[in-house]
C-alpha cells in the first residue's frame, strides 16, 4: 500500500528526512514514531504529496506521489497534525464541503453516523472556530473517513481526544484495519502505538533507527519504553535530555 | 522593564521578517521613503487644487487611521496569528505563564507599538516628504522647522489612534454590548448636530490644530487624548475578551442549492458564508468599499469643476477597478491554503476558486457604475463598464501574479510592493489622459484583457511550483 525508497528531504542545509525506505502492507496499522522534531510530519507530508522529497521515490496505493499527488490525496483520508477547518462554517457544514470538495453524491447520512459516532452532533451547528480542540480533532477525524478511503493517514491521531473517544478511535481503527483498510499513524505517545499498532517504526532526526512488526520477539522480551529511549539516546544519538537536572536529582 | 520592550521590539521584527521575508520586509521603511518622495514631487500640482490646510488635513487623518489600524491588529490579531503560525505564544498574551503583571505587558506592548511604527511609517513618509519639499516650491511646508513640525504632529496622530483603540477595546472587554451602546449613542449625537456641522469640524483634530496654530492647549489636548486613554486602558485593563459563540442553521447547502451544478459552487457558498459571518459581516463591504467608493466620487466630482477636461465617468470606473481588486485581498484572509493541502486540490485550484467568488463580488462595483453612468451620461456606458472590467481583471491579474493566495502578507514586501506599483501606476496615468481625449479612446485597456489571462495562466503554474514552507 505504501512504497518508501530512499528518500531524502533538505531544508537548506538541515536534514530533516534522511535515507528513509520502508513499506506498509495492507491491512497494517502502522506508527511512525519519535520524538519532537524528529522528522514525523515532514514524512506525513511527503506521503501525501504536499512537499517533495528532495530525491527518492514514494508509492502509495500505486500511484507515484512526485507524479500524481492529487490523486493519493483522492485515495486517502487525511488528518493533518494542526486542527484547521474554514473559522466560518459550522462544524455540519465543514464536513459537507468536504464532501463537495470530494465530489460525493450522498452524504448527508455518513455526516450524521460521524456526529453520532464522535459525539459531538450537539456542536453540529456551531462555527468551527468556536469549537474546542478536541471538538475540532473529532471533525478533522470524521473528514477524513468521509469518502470511506482504503487508507488513512493520521497525524498523532489521539492528542486531544478525552479517554472515552480516544477508546472509540482505537475500536475504530482496530475495525477498520480487520476489514482490509490500512492505516498510517505518527505518533510520540508510544503507549498509544503498543495498544493500537500492528508494525511500528522509530524515526530519530531524520533517519529510522527501527521498524519491525510490535509481535517481535526482540520487542517483545522488552520494555517498550526502554527499547524506545535506547534507541534515541544511543552515545550516537544524545542530546534527549534524559538526565533529571541537578536540583532535583 | 526595559528587558520585555526590548523582546517585543525583536518579536515583532522577526514575526514581520517571518511574514513578509528578511529583506523584503527590511525594505519595506525605503520603500515608503521613496514613494512619499515621489508622490510629494507633484505637490505644486496639488496645491492649485487643495489648500495648505486641507493637505495637511489628509495627512493627520490618514496618520491617526493608521494608528487605529495597528491597534486594532496588534490588540484583535491574536487569531490571525494563530493561522498563520499555529498557536501563537506572544509575549503580549503570556501574562498567565510570566511572573509579570498583564498591565506592565500592555504597558510595554503600547510603547512598542508608537517607537516600532513611529520608524516603520512616520519617520520614512516624512522624511520622504521633506526631501521633496526641499526641491521643490511646497508652499508652506517649509524645509527644516515646518518639517520637523509636522514629524511630532503626524506622531501625535499616530498614537491618538492607538490609544483611542486601544481604550475602545478596553471596553470591549468589559462589555461588547456597553461599546455598541456607546458607539450608538456618539452616531445619534453626531446626526442631532450634524445641522450644525460644517467642514471646519474636522479641523478640531488636536494634532492638525496644533500643527496648523501651534498654541500650547492643542498641544495639552493632544497629549491628553494619547494619556488619558491610555492610563484609563492600563487601569481597567481585561485580557479576556468576551468571545459570543453563535450557532447557525445549515445555510452552505441552501446556497449551494441555488448555484446547481455550477462547478464553484462550494467554494463561492463558503467565501459567501466567510463574507458574511466575520466580523463586520456585509458592512465590510459598505465600510470598505461603497464609503470609499462614495468619497471618490464626490472628490472627483469637486476636482471634475476645477479641472473640466478631465472625464469623471471614466476616472470613477478607473478607480473602481483599482479598488475592486482589494476584495480578492478580504476573500484570501479567511483561510490558508495549509487548511486544504490534505485534500485533492492544488494552490491554482484554490486561486481559481477564490477567483471566481471575487467575479461574483465584483458584481456589486458593477451595478454601482451602471447607476452612476446612467445618471450622469448614458452615452458613457459601454466605454465606462469595459474599462471597469478590464482594469479589474488585470489588477486582480497582477495582485495573483505576484501575491498568490496571501496578498495582504506578500504585499508587504519592499520588492513585491515596488514591482506592483510600477505595474499598476504608469497605466493609471495613461488612462487619465487617455480620458481627457474621448471616452472611446480608453477602449484600448480591452488589451489588457489577453494580457490578464496570460498572466493568470502564469500564475497557476507558479504557485503550484512553489512549495510553502508552512504545510
Amino acid at each position: 500500500m505504501i512504497e518508501v525508497r530512499n528518500i531524502f528531504k533538505f531544508y537548506g542545509s538541515t536534514k530533516a528526512v534522511n535515507d528513509i525506505s520502508f513499506s506498509i502492507g495492507k491491512g497494517e496499522l502502522f506508527g511512525l514514531l519519535g520524538p519532537n522534531g524528529s522528522g514525523k510530519t515532514t514524512m506525513i507530508r511527503m506521503l501525501t504529496g504536499q512537499i517533495k522529497p528532495t530525491s527518492g521515490s514514494v508509492r502509495v496505493h500505486g500511484v507515484d506521489v512526485l507524479e500524481d499527488p492529487i490523486r493519493v490525496r483522492e485515495l486517502a483520508g487525511i488528518v493533518p497534525e494542526q486542527e484547521t477547518p474554514p473559522s466560518f462554517l459550522t462544524a455540519e457544514e465543514y464536513l459537507y464541503f468536504v464532501a463537495k470538495i470530494r465530489k460525493m453524491e450522498s452524504y448527508e447520512k455518513t455526516c450524521e453516523k460521524w456526529f453520532e459516532f464522535l459525539d459531538f452532533g450537539d456542536q453540529k451547528n456551531s462555527l468551527c472556530k468556536d469549537l474546542s480542540r478536541g471538538t475540532r480533532q473529532k471533525l478533522m477525524f470524521a473528514q477524513a473517513f468521509l469518502h470511506e478511503p482504503e487508507l488513512a493517514i493520521i497525524d498523532e491521531p489521539l492528542i486531544n481526544l478525552d479517554p472515552v473517544i480516544q477508546r472509540k478511535v482505537k475500536d475504530f481503527l482496530a475495525g477498520y484495519v480487520k476489514n482490509g483498510g490500512t492505516v498510517f499513524i505518527s505518533t510520540h505517545i508510544l503507549e498509544i502505538a503498543k495498544q493500537i499498532c500492528t508494525s511500528i517504526g522509530i524515526i530519530y532526526k531524520g533517519k529510522l533507527v527501527y521498524t519491525g512488526r510490535l509481535d517481535d520477539p526482540t520487542l517483545q522480551r522488552r520494555n517498550f519504553e526502554d527499547f524506545f529511549l535506547d534507541l534515541v539516546s544511543r552515545p550516537g544519538n544524545s542530546g534527549t535530555g534524559l538526565s533529571i537536572p541537578a536540583q532535583y536529582a | 522593564m526595559f528587558d520585555i520592550f526590548k523582546s517585543m521590539l525583536k518579536e515583532e521584527w522577526r514575526m514581520h521578517s517571518n511574514l513578509f521575508g528578511n529583506n523584503g520586509f527590511s525594505l519595506f521603511p525605503v520603500f515608503i521613503f521613496l514613494f512619499t518622495f515621489f508622490v510629494s514631487l507633484v505637490l505644486p500640482i496639488f496645491r492649485e487644487i487643495f489648500t495648505y490646510a486641507q493637505i495637511a488635513l489628509g495627512m493627520h487623518y490618514f496618520f491617526l487611521l493608521l494608528g487605529s489600524m495597528v491597534g486594532a491588529f496588534g490588540l484583535m490579531g491574536r487569531e490571525f496569528m494563530n493561522r498563520r503560525f499555529g498557536q501563537a505564544s506572544m509575549i503580549a498574551y503570556s501574562s498567565r505563564t510570566l511572573p509579570v503583571s498583564e498591565r506592565l505587558i500592555f504597558a510595554n506592548f503600547l510603547v512598542k507599538d508608537v517607537v516600532y511604527y513611529f520608524a516603520l511609517y512616520v519617520l520614512p513618509f516624512v522624511a520622504g516628504f521633506a526631501l521633496a519639499a526641499a526641491l521643490i516650491p511646497a508652499g508652506n511646508f517649509h524645509f527644516p522647522f515646518t518639517l520637523l513640525f509636522l514629524l511630532l504632529t503626524l506622531s501625535l496622530s499616530f498614537m491618538i489612534g492607538l490609544s483611542l483603540v486601544f481604550f475602545l477595546s478596553t471596553i470591549y472587554a468589559h462589555s461588547g454590548k456597553l461599546l455598541t451602546l456607546g458607539l450608538l449613542a456618539g452616531c445619534v449625537f453626531l446626526l442631532s448636530i450634524s445641522g450644525n456641522l460644517d467642514s471646519g469640524i474636522f479641523y478640531s483634530l488636536p494634532s492638525l490644530s496644533f500643527f496648523l496654530l501651534s498654541s500650547k492647549s492643542q498641544f495639552l489636548l493632544s497629549s491628553g487624548l494619547i494619556i488619558i486613554p491610555s492610563a484609563l486602558s492600563l487601569f481597567f485593563l481585561k485580557v479576556d475578551f468576551p468571545q459570543a459563540k453563535k450557532s447557525f442553521p445549515n445555510s452552505f447547502s441552501r446556497l449551494c442549492g441555488k448555484f446547481g451544478s455550477y462547478r464553484y459552487a462550494a467554494f463561492v457558498a463558503k467565501d459567501f458564508l466567510d463574507l458574511k459571518r466575520s466580523e463586520g459581516g456585509f458592512g465590510k463591504l459598505i465600510f470598505s468599499f461603497l464609503l470609499p467608493a462614495a468619497l471618490i466620487w464626490m472628490l472627483l466630482s469637486a476636482l471634475g469643476k476645477v479641472l473640466p477636461a478631465l472625464n469623471i465617468l471614466i476616472l470613477i470606473s478607473l478607480v473602481l477597478g483599482v479598488l475592486s481588486s482589494s476584495m480578492y485581498n478580504w476573500l484570501t484572509e479567511y483561510d490558508i491554503f495549509t487548511s486544504y493541502a490534505f485534500f485533492p486540490l492544488k494552490v491554482s485550484d484554490m486561486i481559481r476558486n477564490k477567483l471566481n467568488s471575487y467575479l461574483f463580488l465584483n458584481l456589486v462595483p458593477f451595478i454601482l457604475l451602471i447607476l452612476l453612468t446612467l445618471k450622469k451620461d448614458p452615452a458613457f456606458l459601454l466605454p465606462t463598464l469595459l474599462l471597469f472590467l478590464s482594469i479589474s481583471l488585470y489588477m486582480v491579474s497582477i495582485l495573483i501574479y505576484l501575491t498568490g493566495l496571501s496578498p495582504s502578507i506578500n504585499l508587504y514586501n519592499g520588492r513585491t510592493f515596488a514591482v506592483y506599483t510600477l505595474s499598476v501606476m504608469p497605466l493609471l496615468l495613461v488612462n487619465v489622459i487617455l480620458s481627457m481625449f474621448g471616452p472611446y479612446y480608453v477602449l484600448v485597456n480591452l488589451l489588457l484583457v489577453p494580457l490578464a489571462l496570460y498572466l493568470l495562466g502564469q500564475s497557476f503554474r507558479k504557485w503550484d511550483r512553489i512549495e510553502s514552507p508552512r504545510f
